[in-house]
């Protein structure tokens, strides 16, 4: 028996509904009925999921959203719903978008939307306005006050348009005397007889099945972070789900019976309840607008004719352009027809521009900017300058981007300098006009941290034991919570405490309902939706917490709503390499243009073969320092290769091996047929690109690229293998290629499924590898300057102020009187060119502190400083210490002990000196008397203490010196071969090494061997040494794996390629401790040494390669 | 004055769905006029364990004893209890 659901809340009102929109969709279906509205509280955000589930259900989707409303003097009026009508060619559903925004515009985080607004846009028959039980009529109500009732909603129907207000009779069959008894229901439906109004029936669902009422218990107590012990607005029972035609029939019999009531009543109630469906179901298409890409106006992005013919003449200028006195100008003009033809068959002209427009606008901001992406692949963005990597020269192709195949929507992702990301959206935001831009959102879902934690909260258990168990919940999935404390090894503890104590037991319950749910909206940190004037009626939005406004919906909706998204992404990279182009330009007033850099360089190439990489985009990581050493990189492709090579599909199956072992010669590389040796050549036979798949399959079947991409995607889906493996064979065949052919590039086709990569992307990536490894190599002072800017990597900022120093690049130390807010480039007086220390490395230090000691630099005094910059005590003592207030002791080290004993004795507040005033100039120390009374002074915080110490203290990265060479002395005599020199070694040496913890990993290993710990170490020696540890040392060595920072490895080297070499580990000691005993050693022989001073000593060869020993 | 009975019952629904007769020791009674179900909610935390159902179900209804001359019998109001496993239990006669 079908009834038509008006009320509904998915999972996306957060923690209020707890079912999503397709299990909804599903049981509606099920039930037999064939109409669903969501209605989800305070937006949109479930809305295009909804409309989908139900289209793939086969049901009719109605829309509408529940709302706070006030009045004209912000008194409020409760919780109405509104629904939107339907057929009404998107009127309805535009007024409900722009009825939702609305309740979000003043940005505060309890949306309410004004009366008089909701009138306004109910007009000419688009929105139904239901009140019920939560309403200001139905709280009067629930008081008991039919007077008020009637009064308020006389004001109701005065305010809004004829023929919009219903009113909304639930039951949930409470006990008489609460909220959702039956009495208020019967007493709303007088109300709406005796005001001659139709009134429908709903059951203000929050979930799905009987079952679920109890995860709507939990969500009720997150929402109110309160344990469901002490809540007071529980929900009355459990009610409010999804029922059946059947059992709401009998809510309305029962509704009915409670009044005196005509004969008929029932019948009434539920056919004025269809009737408000049959208004409120809403099409798809027109009225929802799915499916129907709407770009910008041509008028917006600069275009006056036919967006088609300004593509093609862009186009045309382009290639001649980008391709001028190259031999492919042809090639390139052919492609660019090839791809204008399915431009123009899918109508997207509009599409290129806008995305090209966009581009322009940034660049011509001068910021860096590069496309990544399928878009890469093609000639028209290249010539558009939407992407800055050839396509033809690299093999990429176009339909991997677009094809009348395909039926998304295109995607262009541009990656941008980080540091220019909020600039770039308020910039398109202004070109676009706020009507047609808002930035797009992501609905975040509980996971197993945050599930426990709720559930946690909801049963009052204690902090401190939810924080433990929260700690141990991840590497599993916390739907299968209590499967996982069955079969983890390592939650036997928790396993054992959950059987015995029930609270923990349902825990683990709770935890899995969680599980999954969304559970709050954010800003995505890239995407952007630009679209044209109508965007705003097609999509609500709120304000974002960088205050520019945010779609409510995400990426999965942006498709079927036919909205164009650009993904901007910020790049630390990018800003990097800006900051150092920056810097040159500035010292020399010359202007790289990386763009133009030629790919083929040389000593670019030679840096990259050393695997001297750190530093370098993409390639800096051990693991790919490793490949990139095995790899030998000799051109641009190589690098693309290299990267695409490096993921986890690959690595697990080994491809990278069988890539080497052709690519040195080793074996022959396997082309499978001579026809597959075109595209396969460049991989040695190894399949690594969707590229290389699409030709394959065009080869064998003869396609087309377009259809072979479709059949590229499809084999990621398992149960259409045989489907597209028939068809290969089908076509294979008759395309003259044998069985045993066709049998062998199917077993590679199907295998590669799981884990291809778009060359384009890999190309793209490969760009900034190439402009990053040329900076190091040619301008690398500039480079580190903006690595330490912008720390776009993965080490730590002290590992790469070490680097820097082992190129010979001079670190000028931290000085209030020249750090800037960023590093900068200084020359020394020996015309040396060396980075200086940046402000914000100093610890505990407030930005405004930082800013106006950048602003008012130079200092002419110790009082100057203080009193321009009125630091804070610990920030001045923390300057003092490092040597930042140096210049004002003569840069004489020894006399730090005075100037930190002199800030410690100040009293009273700095004088706040006007920013034209001239300071008071006291001389500082003041000895003014009694001579060298500060002579004596020993700050006992300076005691003892190197300048290293000092400086990893106060700005955890050594400056002066790298922070090893205190332990060098200590590696001569242990006889620790530096990190430098393991290359020098044959495989198998037995060796001891040392350093620093720099990085830790455990990448993804081919299947089998376990999990593997690599450990990279510091010692001051040059490049990091890679240690490994496998599963029997760790057994062996157990926690100190991953909690040494400092420590001492003995292993064998193990050699891997030209430039590889690693250390598998047999033992570890903490070097401290090491520390501590030799010296202990070392005195115990003094005094043997003294006392038989005649007996023999034994002495330690040094090894050479270690640094003296810095003062 | 309600006195509890606490008997399991079994119950015949109506088209609709709704209780329309039950049978207490061999007699059957019918229910007359609309039954009323009531929905009250429990408070599972303190019970330790997460149940099915988060509320009990309750059907207060009017019957007389069937068979018997009108107005021979006279109506009594029952609470009609059905378990989470699915058995209904006469738990009070109201009188």
């Amino acid at each position: 028996m079908s009834f038509p659901h008006l009320h509904v809340h998915s999972a996306y009102s957060m923690h209020y509904g707890v079912t999503m929109p397709e299990e909804l969709a599903e049981q509606t279906a099920a039930q037999g009925s064939d109409f669903l509205a969501v209605t989800d509280r305070d937006g949109l955000y479930g809305a295009i999921k909804h409309i989908r589930a139900c289209i793939a259900a086969g049901i009719r989707p109605g829309l509408g959203a529940d709302l706070a409303i006030h009045d004209d003097e912000h008194r409020p009026l409760g919780r109405v719903v509104v629904l939107a009508h339907g057929h009404t060619n998107g009127r309805g559903y535009a007024a409900l978008c722009r009825l939702v925004s609305a309740a979000h515009q003043n940005g505060s985080k309890k949306p309410s939307v004004s009366r008089e607004r909701l009138a306004f846009l109910a007009g000419m028959n688009s929105l139904t306005v239901l009140l019920g039980p939560t309403s200001d009529v139905g709280q009067a109500i629930e008081r008991r006050d039919g007077t008020e009732a009637r009064q308020r909603l006389t004001a109701w129907t005065r305010a809004m348009p004829a023929g919009s207000v219903t009113l909304e009779v639930i039951c949930h069959l409470a006990e008489p005397g609460n909220p959702g008894s039956v009495t208020p229901a019967t007493r709303m439906l007088s109300l709406a007889e005796n005001a001659l109004l139709p009134a429908v029936l709903t059951n203000a669902v929050r979930y799905g099945t009987p079952d679920e009422a109890l995860t709507a218990d939990i969500a009720d107590a997150a929402r109110m972070l309160t344990p469901l012990a002490e809540l007071e607005d529980l929900q009355t029972n459990g009610q409010a789900w999804l029922k059946s035609g059947q059992a709401m029939r009998q809510v309305a019999r029962m509704v009915v019976d409670a009044g005196p009531r005509e004969p008929g009543a029932v019948d009434q109630l539920i056919r004025d309840t269809e009737q408000l469906a049959e208004k409120c179901a809403l099409d798809g298409a027109t009225d929802i607008g799915l499916g129907r890409p709407r770009m910008p106006e041509a008028s917006v992005i600069g275009v006056t004719g036919d967006p088609l013919t300004e593509l093609w003449a862009r186009g045309r200028n382009g290639v001649d352009e980008r391709y001028a006195g190259s031999t492919l100008l042809p090639d390139a003009h052919r492609a660019l027809e090839h791809e204008m033809r399915t431009v123009e068959q899918l109508g997207m002209a509009g599409y290129f521009l806008t995305v090209a427009h966009a581009c322009d606008l940034i660049r011509n901001q001068g910021i860096r900017i590069q496309a990544r992406g399928s878009g890469v692949g093609s000639v028209l963005n290249y010539v558009l300058h939407t992407s800055s990597v050839e396509p033809i020269s690299n093999g990429l192709i176009w339909e991997r981007f677009l094809s009348p195949e395909r039926v998304n929507l295109p995607d262009i992702d541009i990656d941008v300098e980080s540091a220019k990301r909020h600039d770039i959206y308020r910039m398109l935001f202004k070109e676009f006009g706020s009507e047609r831009v808002t930035l797009l959102s992501m609905t975040n879902a509980y996971r197993g941290r945050g599930a426990v934690r709720d559930a946690g909260l909801a049963l009052g258990m204690d902090d401190a034991d939810i924080k433990e168990i929260a700690g141990q919940m991840w590497r599993f999935n916390a739907r299968q919570f209590r499967q996982a404390l069955k079969q983890n090894p390592e939650l036997a503890g928790l396993a054992t405490a959950v059987q015995e104590d029930q609270q923990l037991d349902m825990l683990v319950d709770l935890t899995q309902r969680l599980d999954r749910l969304p559970r709050h909206i954010a800003v995505h940190p890239c995407g952007v939706i630009l679209s044209d004037r109508s965007l705003l009626d097609r999509t609500a939005v709120q304000a974002s917490g960088m205050g520019l406004p945010m779609s409510m919906y995400d990426k999965h909706d942006m498709d079927p709503l036919g909205l164009i998204k650009l993904d901007v992404l910020g790049v630390r990279m990018q800003s990097a390499m800006a900051h150092a182009v920056a810097e040159h330009r500035r010292l020399t007033g010359e202007t790289i243009d990386l763009n133009r850099v030629p790919l083929d360089d040389e000593p670019t190439f030679e840096l990259l073969r050393s695997t001297r990489t750190l530093g370098v985009f993409q390639l800096e990581s051990p693991g790919q320092m490793e490949l990139v050493g095995k790899l030998q990189p000799e051109v641009f492709n190589d690098l693309t290769v290299e990267i695409s090579l490096f993921r986890p599909g690959p690595m697990q199956n080994n491809m990278p091996l069988q890539f080497l072992q052709a690519r040195h010669g080793e074996v022959a590389p396997d082309y499978i047929h001579e026809r597959f040796k075109p595209f396969l050549q460049e991989t040695m036979g190894v399949i690594v690109f969707h590229e290389q798949v699409m030709r394959m399959f065009d080869e064998l079947t003869g396609c087309g690229l377009g259809k072979a991409d479709v059949l590229r995607r499809r084999l990621e889906k398992p149960d259409e293998l045989p489907a597209i493996e028939s068809y290969v064979r089908e076509h294979a065949n008759l395309r003259g290629f044998s069985d045993a052919v066709v049998n062998r590039a199917w077993t590679v086709l199907a295998g590669f499924g799981a884990f291809g990569f778009a060359k384009a992307h890999g190309a793209a990536f490969a760009l900034p590898t190439y402009q990053s490894a040329w900076l190091k190599t040619h301008h690398p002072t500039v480079f580190f300057a903006g690595l330490l800017t912008h720390d776009p990597g993965m080490w730590p900022k002290d590992l790469i102020l070490a680097e820097a120093r082992s190129l010979g690049i001079p670190i000028l130390g931290f000085d209030v009187q020249t750090s800037g807010l960023e590093y900068r480039v200084e020359e020394t007086a020996d015309g040396i060119q060396g980075i200086r220390m940046a402000l914000v490395e100093l610890n505990g230090s407030s930005e405004a502190e930082r800013a106006r000691i950048a602003k008012h630099q130079p200092f002419d005094s110790l009082q100057d400083f203080r009193d321009r910059v009125r630091p804070k005590r610990r920030t001045f003592e923390a300057l003092a210490r490092v040597g930042a207030l140096d210049s004002f002791i003569g840069y004489d080290r020894d006399r730090r002990h005075e100037l930190l004993a002199h800030i410690q004795s100040l009293q009273g507040s700095a004088l706040h000196i006007g920013d034209d005033q001239l300071a008071l100039n006291i001389e500082l120390p003041p000895l003014g008397y009694e001579g060298n009374r500060f002579k004596a002074v020993t700050s006992l915080e300076l005691r003892g203490r190197t300048q290293t110490d000092l400086e990893l203290r106060d700005l955890n990265v050594a400056v002066s010196n790298h922070q090893m060479s205190r332990f060098h002395d200590l590696f001569r005599e242990l006889g620790v071969t530096p990190a430098a020199k393991l290359i020098d070694l044959p495989g198998g040496t037995d060796v001891l090494i040392a350093g620093v913890r720099r990085a830790t990993n455990t990448p993804p290993t081919r299947n089998g061997i376990g999990r593997v710990v690599f450990l990279s170490l510091d010692d001051g020696s040059g490049p990091v040494a890679n240690a490994v540890v496998f599963g029997d040392a760790q057994q062996r060595i157990g926690g100190k794996v991953f909690r040494t920072s400092y420590m001492l490895i003995r292993g064998k080297t193990r050699r891997s390629g030209a430039r590889g070499v690693s250390v598998p580990v047999d033992d570890m000691w903490d070097l401290f401790d090491v520390q501590r005993k030799v010296k202990a050693r070392l005195k115990a022989e003094q005094r043997d040494a003294d006392a038989h001073a005649s007996a023999g000593v034994h002495h330690v060869e040094p090894v050479a390669g270690w640094h003296l020993r810095a003062v | 004055m309600p006195t509890i009975i606490d008997k399991p019952v079994t119950v015949d629904f109506s088209a609709g769905g709704d209780p329309a007769a039950f049978f207490l020791d061999r007699f059957e009674h019918t229910i007359i006029g609309q039954p009323q179900a009531i929905f009250t909610r429990t408070r599972w935390w303190e019970q330790g364990s997460a149940p099915k159902r988060i509320d009990t179900e309750l059907w207060r209804v009017d019957a007389v004893k069937a068979g018997l001359a009108a107005g021979g019998e006279e109506q009594h109001r029952y609470d009609l209890r059905r378990d989470a496993d699915g058995t209904w239990v006469l738990a009070l006669d109201w009188g």
